[in-house]
């Protein structure tokens, strides 16, 4: 009992100090990015891993994207392959509030995620009507139909190039370099963390697992799911939306192209990767999902020198051979770890424990 | 200018036809909504193009070849991807046959470069003027023998002993088990008949465009095709493949080339909200 307390003890202490370590770490790593050194010691390419900072800052959106969808699809079990249509919707409506119209940054944000809630409202509607299969089929057409309306939209008020976004600036803070962008994006996806984290503990957060779990359940414990599951879908895309009018400010031009349904899938390829239902399994996905391309990247050898398979997997295909490991990764995490990278390191720690323990 | 549109619009609507077919054969035995269905069209495109421009087979050769190979591609798929997961949620295996996809895209892209491929084709090339209506002989090949094919393979199912095994696989599972029936090879078969059922679709879409990976997107049009036919139903996946291929000619003929597929995806919404079953599928009563 005595042993038992004292550990404990020693665990609090100890995550405090791991979580220190963690913003310590956060804090410094985008001086490391820039400087292309830490503690005054030069790091080649290859010690970084061949990332740059802006790559991290697409990471920090992607991670918005897919704490969001794990939220509706990992929590609510809602599925939904058209995730990227929030998306759009939020990079539409910050080129209507902010390129057209001029609005400040902050109200650009809030209209994108007013816009994505009520978008998101309605395409949750058809969860009124049909289940399973039907729904994530209807999710697939509403994406279709979303981003077609993107492209009309672009076509008639900008042209083929894409529509340019400028100007993100929180009061007189104005972001234009990547460690600025960092920070603020940091701050945002520690807050929609700990936003979701929150709401999954109320009791409403409670009601969505249990109908998640088990729908009749849930009913007959008094749950509306069907007010729930449309106030699921207005807050995350809420959040895929802010992230898509993020994404637009980010890369300062944005076509229609950019949100087919290749980039819907990437999100629900994360939380499969980091673990569904799970919110740190969410960032670890996105994670691996957006980091792994350069990764890859920096091992490629100058092209003059690869030769035979090296040469076509590094230089020649190398966004192939990416796609290649992304597909073959979640095939073999679907099969043998279902859920997901932290599933399994949660598996591995138990069994270590075990073994400590005997 | 409407017959010139309906006529293509059924030509391509019997190849779509002929790949939801084949995505229907593999709902049907195993559950499985098989958004790989895009990418089989374009593996038979590029086994084509590997029978006939690589190989050197004569026509017929190659269409064998074709055959032989993706019905193996699609058994081998079964055994070492779609038999672990059975059983698993359905967020699971959607997800499994997207991964799939994305592998099979970047293993052909890697062979054979991301680039389309043209070449000579050993079909009768031409056009058969009809009243005012141009008829390109490929078109008329691709949907006799997609036609051919349904004929063919609704024989198999209506008087083989293995279709009728099929059959039964697919209308109960516990039942076929109990029977003796060996479930798994059943499925293999049907994953086999799927898949080359794509891949044929997939030769005459890579024969009327090029070949290239962007076929997927429209042996993905199957999806919508199935579901406007009716899930459950052999003979609604045929027809919805012939009008979703009607309405994206109409569309882009008289609305905008752009327009083709949202109107099919917005037809797909209105189908799900007024009659999820489709238009000739059963009507599935809600379970506990």
């Amino acid at each position: 009992m005595n042993t038992n307390t004292s550990l404990s003890r020693g665990h609090a202490w100890q995550k405090w100090l791991w979580r220190l370590l963690a913003v310590a770490a956060l804090a410094y790593l985008p001086v490391v990015l820039t400087d292309r050194a830490a503690f005054g010691v030069a790091l080649s390419n290859m010690q970084l891993l061949n990332l740059g900072l802006t790559q991290v800052n697409l990471m920090l959106i992607a991670m918005l994207g897919a704490l969001s969808l794990n939220y509706l699809t990992g929590s609510a079990g809602l599925i939904s392959i058209g995730h990227a249509a929030f998306y759009a919707t939020g990079a539409m409506t910050a080129a209507i509030t902010g390129s057209q119209l001029g609005w400040p940054f902050p109200l650009v944000l809030l209209s994108a995620a007013v816009s994505g809630a009520l978008v998101g409202v309605l395409a949750g509607l058809p969860s009124l009507r049909v289940r399973g299969l039907y729904f994530v089929l209807s999710t697939l057409a509403v994406h279709h139909v979303i981003v077609y309306v993107f492209l009309e939209y672009q076509f008639k008020f900008f042209d083929v190039v894409g529509i340019p976004f400028a100007g993100a600036k929180l009061g007189g803070w104005e972001l234009n370099t990547p460690i600025r962008w960092y920070f603020f994006l940091l701050a945002l996806v520690v807050l929609v963390y700990a936003g979701f984290a929150a709401s999954l503990r109320t009791r409403e957060g409670r009601a969505m697992q249990a109908m998640r779990d088990h729908e009749l359940a849930a009913t007959s414990m008094g749950v509306d799911v069907r007010i729930l599951r449309l106030k699921a879908f207005g807050l995350s895309s809420a959040v895929a939306s802010v992230a898509g009018a993020l994404f637009a400010y980010l890369l300062t031009n944005v076509t229609s192209e950019a949100f087919g349904i290749t980039f819907a899938i990437q999100f629900i390829a994360m939380i499969i990767i980091g673990g569904m239902g799970s919110l740190p399994g969410a960032l670890v996905g996105a994670a691996i999902w957006l980091l792994l391309p350069s990764i890859i990247g920096g091992l490629a050898p100058r092209s003059s020198e690869a030769v035979g398979l090296t040469r076509l997997f590094l230089v020649e295909g190398r966004a192939q051979f990416v796609q290649l490991i992304f597909g073959m990764l979640v095939i073999v995490l679907l099969i043998f770890a279902p859920r997901g990278i932290t599933g399994l390191g949660r598996d591995i720690r138990q069994l270590l424990a075990s073994w400590r323990g005997r | 200018m409407f017959g010139q549109v309906l006529f293509s619009g059924l030509a391509l609507g019997s190849i779509y036809g002929l790949v939801a077919l084949g995505f229907a054969v593999i709902f049907k035995a195993t559950d499985v909504f098989n958004f790989a269905q895009g990418m089989f069209v374009v593996l038979g495109a590029y086994l084509a193009v590997t029978g006939i421009s690589l190989l050197g087979l004569p026509f017929p050769l190659a269409i064998l070849f074709l055959v032989i190979a993706s019905a193996l591609i699609g058994a081998v798929i079964h055994v070492l991807l779609i038999q672990p997961l059975s059983g698993r949620p359905m967020l699971s295996v959607i997800m499994l046959t997207i991964a799939l996809s994305i592998v099979l895209r970047s293993v052909i892209e890697l062979i054979y470069g991301p680039q389309g491929r043209t070449r000579a084709t050993p079909l009768p090339m031409g056009v058969l003027v009809v009243g005012d209506v141009r008829m390109s002989y490929l078109h008329l090949w691709a949907a006799l023998v997609s036609w051919v094919c349904m004929a063919i393979f609704g024989a198999f199912f209506r008087f083989t002993s293995v279709g009728l095994l099929m059959r039964a696989t697919a209308d109960g599972h516990e039942a076929a088990v109990v029977s003796g029936i060996n479930v798994n090879a059943m499925n293999r078969v049907a994953w086999g008949i799927g898949t080359t059922l794509a891949a044929i679709g997939g030769l005459f879409l890579g024969q009327l465009q090029i070949a290239s990976p962007e076929l997927e997107s429209i042996g993905l049009l199957a999806l919508p095709a199935v579901v406007i036919g009716g899930m459950q139903s052999i003979p609604g996946a045929i027809i919805g493949g012939l009008l979703v291929g009607v309405i994206e000619q109409m569309a882009s003929a008289y609305i905008s080339p752009k327009s083709s597929d949202i109107v099919i995806y917005l037809l797909l919404l209105v189908i799900l909200m007024v009659r999820p079953w489709g238009l000739f599928g059963q009507r599935e009563l809600g379970r506990v």
